[in-house]
């Protein structure tokens, strides 16, 4: 790199300075009377917005939140230790804003848009403001392209679209960023040249963590990395030692992230991590703004805080570019009480939940979703035809499985059909189990399913399923990868397709039975 | 917090008042006077704040004191004020009183802030302009500042026009931290 020589730097500072004109700078004033807890009353500042943004001394923002007669209340977004009463707050003019764009991708920052991952300065080109009215009806259309998530039971029976709002509710420590995660992961078919030849378009992520810890954020981070999913992932991170107010902004500014995508004419998926935590902060910060406490003392229009958040995921019109924006809020529940306040108001505002239960992640089922009460109201229409045929079968066949359990501990003595569905049940159960961090991508699952609908897996010993599930894929990627392709580009399961795959399984069906009767 | 919005009710039903009878002027001499003997006297103003004194006595002492020199309204709004266990708040009416009358009035306080002494056609210059700029009746308050550095601070209610050579620093300070994107 050629050094700036000493009369260079000189004179570009003289044209800086040459160019510098001289204003009168006019800005509205108010004057701090109380600060404390994330929180200020500022006095004055008569011609203050609503969500307007203000800035205190030593560099914090603040965001106005309660216009009254006399004062005005503000959150900070910054810490409310250099603050004093009596100084001076500036009215900046503008909405809370976040900068957005491409050279977000692959970065860690924070709700104010400030990398905090030690890369440097982002610049972008663009900035949007982060509460943003959602869409119309009339600039919508219905969900129709899926959003692989990569896990079969997910895909298979309780499948997502690009535009829908999934929400993925359990207990501490049963998988909900997991599933998440896996589902980020998987997006990384959809940035290569395979994946436009297939006609799938790129969808690039954001990750909103709030109120988690450090390390569990820099946990993730890493694991996106490794896998290379950071390339089209933005991280958003407000932690658990961040004031309330950015824990409170961070999701909105993580669908400020998504917007821009969508508003492109392309697709984006953000994962709000968790809201159950940012009810929390929204909360505290109401209190001390003294509003008046509702419900387990939340605030009156919690609701409105989620509702107005999740409607701004959406699939657009083809008029204005047909891209979308696909949501995946967490929420945390306690004792697996789903009709508690906040979980009861996410499951009606988002369209079908992924339920994850402790019991079943205890006993070895991972991921451990009970996909009896779990539900995608778009359904079919999220999934390519060759899916919803091997998967149809999937869903009532486990639902059968689950009435006869209990049976299945008085171990014989029952009826012939009874065992049948018990035998098919308990494989199926196998099947749908996978491993974190490994998503399949959607030829496979077909693949791995149709086995398991198809009775191939009932003579197959429990213990071995997933071996054999493991080694049938090995086969098909060594030996029939074109007849992946094919399902694939066809997306459906045609005759011959059905009728190859059929053989195919059969004659490796015997060959894993012959080799399980060796080893034994 | 300062309770202004007690202290702007009793305040804008004086004003009313006063205004009926055509008597601001009078009133506003009265609170005046009022005011002066609050500020200057300690005991005046512990007397009045304190919650162990009879109000029918602070009447009294109010009657002893102003009772030749201010007008009867006057009077009976610090016994209303009094009846009404808010005396604490006169100084704060006042004032509310006050910023009320120069909303009436077309009257604004602006506060000039400078480094060094204007001088008086200077003085006089500004006032022209601000008059222009407000619209209104200027009532100048000049203060000087030497962190300022240099240039001139005007505040005009909450708003601030800031010509200050400190000010412009920082700015340009900014302009070259984080290039042109200010």
């Amino acid at each position: 790199m050629a050094e700036v020589r000493p009369d260079e730097v000189s004179a570009i500072l003289r044209r800086q300075l040459a160019g510098f004109e001289k204003e009168v700078d006019i800005y509205d004033v108010g004057t701090v009377l109380q600060v404390g807890d994330g929180v200020a009353r500022v006095y004055g500042l008569s011609k203050a917005l609503m969500s307007e943004l203000v800035e205190f001394p030593h560099g914090v923002f603040g965001m106005v939140l309660n216009l009254e007669e006399d004062n005005v209340g503000c959150i900070l977004f910054g810490e409310s230790s250099e603050i004093k009463e009596g100084d001076t707050v500036k009215r900046t003019g503008r909405v809370a804003s976040m900068p957005v764009g491409e050279q977000m991708l692959g970065r860690v920052v924070n709700p104010l848009g400030q990398p905090i991952d030690g890369r440097g300065p982002v610049h972008t080109d663009k900035i949007m403001p982060i509460e943003r009215k959602a869409l119309g009806v009339v600039e919508r259309q219905p969900v129709k392209e899926p959003l692989q998530t990569g896990l079969k039971a997910v895909d298979g029976m309780i499948p997502i679209g690009r535009g829908q709002r999934e929400l993925i509710i359990g207990d501490r420590q049963t998988g909900k960023t997991a599933v998440a995660i896996d589902a980020i992961i998987n997006q990384k078919y959809t940035h290569t040249e395979k994946a436009k030849k297939d006609g799938v378009k790129p969808v690039y992520c954001i990750y909103v963590a709030v109120g988690q810890k450090s390390s569990t954020v820099a946990q993730v981070v890493d694991k996106l990395q490794q896998e290379g999913a950071m390339d089209y992932t933005t991280v958003v991170a407000a932690t658990a030692s961040d004031p309330a107010p950015l824990q409170f902004v961070a999701p909105y500014t993580g669908a400020t992230l998504g917007e821009f995508f969508r508003d492109s004419g392309r697709h984006a998926l953000v994962v709000y991590d968790d809201l159950s935590k940012q009810a929390q902060a929204y909360r505290q910060v109401s209190l001390l703004l003294r509003r008046p406490p509702g419900r387990e003392a939340y605030p009156g229009d919690v609701f409105y805080l989620h509702s107005r958040l999740l409607e701004r995921a959406s699939k657009l019109s083809d008029a204005l570019g047909g891209g979308s924006l696909t949501a995946l809020p967490i929420i945390e529940t306690q004792a697996n009480d789903v009709s508690a306040y906040i979980p009861t108001n996410v499951i009606s505002i988002t369209d079908g939940q992924i339920y994850l239960e402790s019991s079943m992640f205890n006993s070895g089922i991972r991921p451990a979703i009970n996909v009896g009460i779990s539900v995608s109201r778009v359904g079919g229409n999220a999934q390519i035809k060759a899916m919803k045929r091997v998967a149809g079968r999937l869903r009532l066949d486990l639902a059968q499985y689950r009435e006869l359990e209990a049976f299945s501990r008085f171990g014989s003595d029952l009826d012939k059909a009874t065992l049948a569905q018990l035998r098919r049940g308990s494989r199926l159960v196998e099947l749908l189990k996978q491993g974190q961090f490994v998503p399949m991508p959607v030829e496979k699952q077909i693949v791995s399913i149709f086995t398991g609908t198809n009775g191939f897996l009932d003579e197959v010993p429990l213990e071995h399923v997933q071996r054999y599930e493991i080694e049938f894929l090995e086969l098909m990627d060594l030996k029939h990868p074109d007849l992946l392709q094919e399902i694939v580009e066809k997306k459906d399961l045609t005759k011959e397709i059905t009728e190859k795959l059929t053989a195919i399984a059969k004659e490796f069906t015997e060959s894993f039975k012959a080799s399980v009767k060796v080893s034994e | 917090m300062r309770n202004v919005r007690v202290a702007r009710r009793y305040a804008m039903a004086l004003m009313t008042a006063a205004g009926e009878q055509k008597a601001l002027e009078r009133t506003s001499k009265d609170l005046e006077a009022i005011a002066g003997v609050l500020n200057g006297s300690r005991e005046f103003r512990v007397l009045v704040a304190s919650p162990v004194v009879a109000a029918k006595r602070k009447s009294g002492v109010f009657k002893e004191l102003f009772g030749s020199r201010i007008n009867r309204e006057t009077l009976d709004f610090v016994d209303l004020l009094l009846q009404k266990h808010r005396e604490a708040l006169l100084l704060d009416v006042i004032e509310q009183f006050n910023a009320l009358r120069d909303e009436k009035l077309g009257i604004v306080t602006v506060g000039v802030t400078s480094a060094i002494e204007c001088t008086p056609p200077q003085q006089k210059n500004l006032q022209t302009s601000l008059e222009q700029y407000t619209g209104k009746k200027v009532r100048m308050h000049f203060s000087l500042d030497k962190t300022i550095k240099g240039g001139l601070l005007v505040r005009i209610g909450d708003t601030v026009l800031d010509a200050s050579i400190t000010h412009q620093l920082e700015v340009l300070k900014t302009r070259f931290v984080h290039g042109m994107d200010v």
